[in-house]
């Protein structure tokens, strides 16, 4: 694929430095002179462009019209905004991606037509709560803007569902369990696999379903 | 009576906001205390403080009500953005905005907000005086 980032902060270097291990093809915009060269020493084989990312002309030297992704990722809102909005209504852009940098702005976002509003912030405060509290069930990922969730459950003691047989565990519907994590060793579960307390299980579900799946593997609540 | 909402209270802001809350009723929002304080004590209008991009900075400023909203920060960026915010999300039957880069009023035109490019204009006052 070819993308363009506009933006060459930490956030867009990283990304412009892990697209590029995938082997993909990398244009980066960025304003000021002096990342320019930084990049152009550390970064092989990606295209730089100096500029100001929501100036038309600047997008087509970076052959925005080629690209599959737009991806903005400066510290500006209002600039992120219409980088993807000239992505989109001037070169036809199928899917951009933008940082959200302050959460207020999300709705912005949306209501601009950004694909993907990525917002860290929100993210990692979010990671920060799960990780502070001591909690058994932590959300590890959410798929298709939050639909499908990924979780992992710490078992307890208690649980309705130590000692059981996969089989004989009434799990609600769209719910699977994928995989046991007991101390050091994975285990994929089969029919006759039996959890056991303090198994670490991991789980996705439709989000609809979070709750009761979690009900029905740690009981209570 | 007209309801107008000013964003930004720079010197155009501030010009504007003063003459214009002698006739209508006038609410201007900046980010900056100071820029507000700027008005002075005989300005006749609503002031807020905030962040325009976010949408109930806006809607605080009473933005469902606006028959008027003038965009007038030192940022195009900023201005286009939530110009077109106040025209599709709040039907804000007048959006007036400036703009400092030719090449973004030429894009965004025809959107339904009337796009003040302050650059050509002063190259049009500024002939007019030498030819």
């Amino acid at each position: 694929m070819y993308i363009v980032i506009a933006g060459a902060g930490r956030l867009g270097r990283l990304l412009a430095e892990r697209l590029k291990e995938d082997k993909h093809q990398v244009c980066i915009i960025e304003r000021a002179n002096f990342l320019c060269n930084e990049l152009a020493e550390n970064l092989k084989d990606v295209l730089i462009v100096q500029g100001d990312a929501t100036n038309p002309e600047v997008l087509k030297e970076a052959k925005i019209e080629k690209a599959d992704v737009l991806a903005a990722t400066t510290s500006s809102d209002e600039d992120n905004i219409i980088i993807c909005n000239l992505a989109k209504e001037l070169f036809k852009i199928k899917r951009t991606v933008s940082r959200v940098n302050d959460p207020k702005h999300m709705l912005l976002y949306k209501h601009m037509n950004v694909d993907v509003p990525v917002d860290s912030t929100s993210i990692i405060a979010r990671i920060i709560e799960e990780e502070a509290s001591f909690s058994d069930v932590m959300s590890l990922l959410s798929i298709k803007r939050g639909r499908l969730s990924l979780v992992r459950v710490d078992i307890p003691k208690d649980s309705p569902i130590v000692d059981k047989r996969l089989k004989d565990i009434k799990l609600p519907p769209n719910s699977v369990l994928i995989s046991i994590i007991r101390e050091a060793e994975i285990i994929i579960p089969s029919g006759s696999t039996k959890i056991l307390a303090d198994d670490d299980v991991i789980a996705v579900t439709l989000i609809d379903n979070e709750k009761q799946l979690i009900k029905a593997l740690i009981g209570g609540v | 009576m007209k309801y107008i909402i000013i964003v930004g209270c720079g010197k155009t802001g501030r010009e504007l906001a003063l003459e214009f809350s002698l006739s209508f009723n006038v609410t201007v929002i900046d980010k900056s205390l100071r820029s507000l304080d700027s008005l002075g004590e005989n300005f006749n209008g609503r002031k807020v403080l905030g962040d325009v991009l976010d949408v109930k900075v806006l809607e605080e400023a009473g933005i469902r009500d606006a028959d008027v909203i003038i965009l007038v920060t030192g940022n195009d960026n900023l201005n286009l953005v939530v110009g077109k915010i106040a025209k599709e999300m709040y039907k804000v039957e007048k959006v007036v905005l400036q703009v400092y880069d030719t090449v973004k009023r030429r894009i965004f035109q025809n959107k339904g907000m009337v796009i003040v490019d302050r650059t050509s204009l002063l190259v049009e006052v500024f002939k007019k005086c030498i030819l």
